[in-house]
């Protein structure tokens, strides 16, 4: 299939403006999610909702419990309390067909180093059950900035930052309505943050959910329609994106942030 | 010294180290013991086979009337005892006969009997001391030393342990040279332990020492060397255990190979047919056909050689000594390719320390091919006595008498 | 579904590869097993040719021997030679050390004499290399170096995390990387193919060619289980090469031997000259039929005379030498017979101890099958040599009837007189043809198999358990 730049037929929300309304039934939803982690309660009573089309992220410093979540939502981890629900069902009913409307970017996420950026591409989509061709694969690598010249090199060559763009790119060719994008922006220079910034909203103005974790207040507060504050485990604080406004108060999320970790 | 004492505790606290080495000890010290128990039970063994050689002897004594008798039923018990140093390898003594009762009849046909145990066993082999410490101990010490500098580097420690040592690489030769002496004093503690048990001379075991530190030193510098391609832990490992293999396996097969083709040994059935034809048409030939040759051997002799009956016993003699004559060039040939055999194969096994250092340990145990051979040329010389015993009381046709038959050749092995 | 498993198998073979290691291992190994197999092929079917030829010869001798006393080509004795079943190719077994031929007389039962490895170089432990060793011992530290990281390198990797969230689950991911793994062996299997191929050319039997090659199979998938078993267990590479290792060392080094010294320390073996040193006190019992006058065969003399009626041994119509002979062969056969069963058995009850260690090794239970599959086992070795005891028997007791019914009495205990009565003794050479010919085959398929089924039964179940290990814990895969 060929990934179109903003609308994508499969997606009723495609055209969905930015400001969530409170009637849409929720995408992803944890309610009172607790996770117990190598005998550790990494998770406590945890709630959010997040609503079609809307850009959510969970700020936190390390061991905060953001990828937790994530995994969670992926059933990769089973809740000791509470439950995780993707599009109104329970996670766990039926994994298979949830699995397939999530597009994960793993923390740090590596893709093989003996293959090409086409090569990986075309191997893990063929695991998901899709294919792209050749110019789909090079429309998105354009749309993650990745230069031409090095897609077709193996990518044990790649810089870190090389690398997490083909990692994107995976993520958005999977082409499903729920991203779920862990430390996207971790090793990627300050150019390329804003490219993914900007390639994030985009990818919400065309309808898709993103659930993105992450420590770093600034680009939070730049990407997020919401952010929620994660401490310990627990949810300590929301900030929503005011009406008309680009962005978050950054000052307000930092002093949060780094508040809280003082105390 | 602190430096040492550090490193010692962080092999104390190495829980994979501590595995491999508490592994070395284990066999090793099981390896001792059932080498140990082979050879007392191959004393035993020889201890009940004498007393039994002597308890025929006394029934046999006086039931026969004639010398061609005496000689024809009378087995001589020969032997080779093990060494107090044979606990450590077993060697030749496997497949090698060590042991043979021997008649006055035409040696050829019986030198080559073997006592084999087990045919399954010996294909498996044993686990004696010299396949723990050839073997096992390479493949332990490359488990120890394979990711000393990798696995530091894969935990992002190495640059930091570089910037910080003096030397460049110190930190790591005083660890592989710690595990190195420590996997050696593993395998040498029990060997010394055996030897103090067997009564082993204590040049003998320092020399196995030395062996062992030798070759646990080669593969030391194997891993050594295969460190500073500075691949990572698995890769290491992998290319490590593969020049194990190709030392340890693929080189002294292909010696083994080439040393065969290239020193090639009469068929041994060819040696026993040839002797077997020889002995067998003297029934049919002119008594003059044996009795010439035989002169020629032992010309004392030539006044005696009227063979007037049909059957004598000194012709039967005769014709058996005559029967070994013929397949002397044969059976000589057989023994000397054996010796090129095992000279070429100890000059190419320079290519393969474990094939070296297992030679090594069997010369010390008495349980090499020279061993197996120098007992062989014990049992020809025996024959020889036996023979000389004989002919003068069968050709002079003496009555046999108790007195005469005290002063029968015994064997004596060459004890420890 | 099984799209997403066959791109993951694919997926890791395109990793081996473009992986210089792996591939220079796989390499190195297609070498190994080319130049062995090459090798013992050309040893075994020069062995083979010869043996045959030999024995071919050895009848002709016998045969083409010329008039004589009946009882001195009993003496005079023939050569029976094991011929190397077809499939010793692969596994020549206990061929080099047994010996290869014996050598059969009257009133004696000879050992096989003249094994390899006697009169081979001495190069160390490992020094006889075959086909079978290979596959035994060796390749599955080619299926440990290249498989070892299946799972867990996706796991350093942080490939894992990728893989199933693509919808790939943990049982999915485990029967690709396991496919992968099998697919290696079955290439590896390709020289068995073509050495089992060679031997059914030769005539041997379809079935047990195609046993042997399932039972390197199945053993082959054995070690696959572990490998994806233990890559999926553990965290870190290092941590489950160094497991495998262990498991390899202890299966292929230490199990096997130890399997040995338990069997001899808890079923001693006599030694051969003490166990014929009872033997002949029981032989001087039954008597030296060479002196027909000798007290222990007056009974046979007395009821030979009450039978046929006559006072003399001279009037008795056959020759009483020739019975005496013959009855004492068969008695003395029958105390031989008695010692040489009791060893066999006992060799039998060891190997068959030391066959259920492979409940702690595949590498033994292997082994022993891959033996019994190709004809070259401690079994066919005994067969060998209880045809090689009937042969024996049957031409000694034909030369023993012809001593009976041909040789007249009088004339024959008269040959020592002078030369002329001794010729009188000779019989026509037409009598040697008592001799049966000698073609010695490994038992046939079905009993082969038989004979494997132990161990087939040993890697069944290492296969069974293994892989529900594997199943078990790839469907709790985490990334």
């Amino acid at each position: 299939m060929v990934v179109s730049d903003k609308t994508s037929p499969s997606d009723p929300q495609a055209n969905a403006t930015r400001e969530s309304s409170p009637i849409d039934a929720p995408v992803l939803a944890a309610e009172s999610l607790s996770v117990i982690r190598s005998g550790q309660r990494v998770l406590k009573d945890v709630t959010f909702r997040i609503s079609p089309g809307e850009v959510h992220a969970l700020l936190g410093g390390n061991g905060a419990g953001k990828s937790t979540t994530l995994l969670t939502f992926l059933g990769f981890l089973t809740p000791a309390g509470g439950s995780v629900q993707v599009q109104g069902r329970d996670v766990g009913e039926n994994l298979s067909a949830i699995r397939r409307t999530i597009a994960y970017l793993p923390e740090a996420a590596s893709l093989y180093g003996h293959l090409n950026a086409y090569e990986n591409l075309g191997y893990f989509l063929s695991l998901a059950g899709t294919n792209a061709d050749r110019s789909a694969l090079d429309d998105v690598l354009d749309r993650v900035a990745l230069q031409s010249g090095a897609r077709g090199m193996r990518m044990q060559t790649y810089s870190k930052g090389m690398r997490q763009k083909v990692a994107i790119a995976l993520a958005i060719l999977r082409d499903t309505p729920i991203l779920l994008l862990d430390e996207p922006t971790s090793g990627l220079d300050p150019v390329a943050i804003d490219d993914f910034n900007r390639l994030v909203r985009d990818l919400a103005d065309a309808g898709r959910t993103i659930l993105l974790v992450t420590h770093d207040v600034y680009g939070a507060c730049h990407v997020a329609d919401r952010i929620d504050l994660l401490q310990n485990g627990e949810l300590v604080g929301t900030f929503d994106r005011p009406p008309g406004i680009d962005r978050i108060d950054t000052e307000a999320v930092h002093e949060a942030f780094a508040g809280r970790a003082a105390a | 010294m602190t430096g040492l004492l550090r490193e010692i505790r962080f092999l104390s606290r190495d829980s994979a180290a501590l595995l491999w080495l508490g592994i070395a000890v284990f066999i090793a010290v099981v390896s001792v013991f059932l080498g140990l128990r082979e050879v007392s039970s191959q004393r035993t063994e020889l201890n009940n086979l004498i007393a039994a050689d002597y308890r025929e002897r006394e029934v046999e004594m006086g039931r026969y009337q004639d010398w061609g008798e005496v000689a024809y039923y009378t087995f001589h018990l020969t032997y080779a005892p093990p060494s107090d140093f044979a606990f450590a390898a077993q060697g030749q003594r496997d497949t090698s006969p060590w042991k043979h009762n021997i008649r006055a009849l035409a040696l050829e046909g019986q030198i080559y009997e073997t006592d084999a145990e087990n045919p399954d066993f010996a294909l498996i082999g044993r686990l004696d001391f010299a396949f723990v410490a050839n073997l096992l101990a390479p493949l332990l010490l490359i488990l120890l030393l394979h990711d000393l500098r990798s696995a530091e580097s894969a935990a992002g420690r190495y640059e930091l342990l570089c910037a910080t040592a003096a030397r460049q690489g110190s930190p790591w030769l005083a660890r592989a040279a710690l595990r190195s002496s420590a996997l050696a004093l593993c395998l040498i503690g029990p060997l010394w332990a055996g030897g103090l048990l067997a009564g082993t001379d204590a040049a003998s075991l320092a020399l196995a020492s030395l062996v062992v530190v030798s070759h646990i030193g080669f593969w030391w510098a194997v891993c050594a060397l295969m460190e500073r391609f500075g691949w990572s832990s698995p890769v290491n490992l992998t290319a490590l255990v593969g020049a194990w293999l190709a030392f340890a396996v693929i080189v002294p097969a292909a010696i083994k190979v080439s040393v065969e083709s290239i020193v090639p040994l009469p068929d041994g059935g060819e040696i026993l047919f040839t002797q077997r034809e020889a002995v067998n048409d003297a029934w049919d030939l002119p008594k003059d056909a044996t009795m010439e040759p035989f002169i020629a051997r032992h010309p004392e002799w030539a006044d005696y050689t009227e063979v007037g009956q049909p059957f004598e016993w000194k012709w039967y003699y005769a014709f058996q000594q005559v029967g070994d004559q013929t397949v002397e060039p044969l059976s000589l040939a057989f023994r000397e390719g054996r010796i090129r055999r095992d000279r070429f194969a100890g000059s190419l096994a320079w290519l393969s320390p474990p094939a070296l250092a297992e030679r090594a340990l069997q010369a010390l145990a008495g349980t090499d091919v020279a061993a197996t051979l120098a007992y062989e040329q014990q049992v020809r010389e025996f024959h020889t006595a036996l023979r000389k015993y004989y002919y003068p009381r069968l050709f002079r046709d003496e009555p046999v008498s108790n007195a005469s038959l005290e002063q029968r050749p015994q064997f004596r092995g060459t004890s420890e | 579904m099984m799209n997403s498993v066959f791109s993951i198998a694919r997926e890791e073979w395109r990793l081996w590869l473009r992986s210089r290691l792996a591939l220079s291992a796989l390499l190195v190994f297609a070498l190994l097993l080319t130049a062995t197999s090459t090798l013992i092929a050309l040893r075994m079917s020069a062995e083979h040719q010869q043996r045959t030829e030999q024995q071919a010869l050895a009848e002709e001798t016998f045969l083409s021997q010329p008039d004589r006393h009946p009882h001195r080509m009993v003496h005079y004795g023939h050569y029976v030679f094991r011929v190397p079943p077809p499939l010793s190719v692969v596994d020549p077994g206990v061929d080099a050390v047994t010996g290869q031929s014996i050598f059969l007389e009257g009133h004696r039962q000879n050992t096989a004499m003249f094994a390899d490895a006697g009169a081979s170089a001495n190069i160390g432990s490992f020094e006889a290399l075959n086909a079978a060793l290979v596959y035994q011992l060796f390749v599955p530290l080619l299926l440990i170096a290249i498989g070892h990281g299946l799972i867990v390198r996706e796991r350093e990797e942080n490939t894992l995390a990728p893989l199933l969230a693509q919808n790939v689950t943990g049982v999915m991911l485990c029967l690709g990387k396991w496919i992968a793994l099998a697919g290696v062996t079955l290439v590896l299997l390709l020289p068995l193919f073509v050495m089992t191929a060679v031997a059914v050319a030769r005539g041997e039997s379809l079935l047990a060619s195609a046993g042997l090659i399932g039972i390197y199979a199945l053993y082959s998938l054995v070690w696959c289980s572990l490998i994806l078993l233990v890559s999926a267990l553990v965290r870190s590479r290092g941590l489950g090469l160094g497991i495998l290792a262990l498991f390899w060392l202890g299966a292929v080094l230490i199990v096997p031997r130890s399997a040995v010294e338990t069997a001899s320390s808890v079923m001693p073996a006599e030694g051969k000259l003490e166990a014929d040193l009872r033997m002949q006190a029981d032989l001087r019992e039954v008597g030296d039929g060479h002196y027909a006058g000798a007290p222990e065969f007056m009974q046979l003399q007395a009821n030979l005379l009450a039978q046929y009626d006559v006072e003399r041994v001279e009037d008795l119509p056959v020759n009483f030498r020739g019975v005496v002979a013959e009855v004492n062969e068969a008695d003395l056969t029958e105390v031989m017979n008695r010692y040489a069963e009791e060893r066999m058995a006992l060799e039998a009850r060891q190997a068959r101890f030391a066959e259920s260690f492979g409940w702690l090794s595949p590498v033994v239970a292997v082994s022993a099958g891959s033996r019994a599959l190709s004809g070259t086992d401690l079994a066919t070795h005994h067969r060998f040599l209880r045809e090689a005891e009937a042969v024996r028997f049957d031409f000694v007791q034909g030369l023993n009837r012809v001593h009976v019914e041909q040789l007249d009495y009088i004339i024959d205990i008269n040959r020592s007189n002078d030369t002329a009565s001794e010729r009188r003794t000779r019989m026509s050479a037409e009598n040697w043809n008592v001799l049966d010919e000698f073609n010695f085959q490994a038992a046939p398929a079905t009993e082969r198999l038989t004979r494997a089924t132990p161990a087939l039964t040993m890697l069944s179940a290492w296969f069974l358990l293994l892989t529900a290990g594997g199943i078990f814990v790839s469907r709790r895969i985490r990334p």
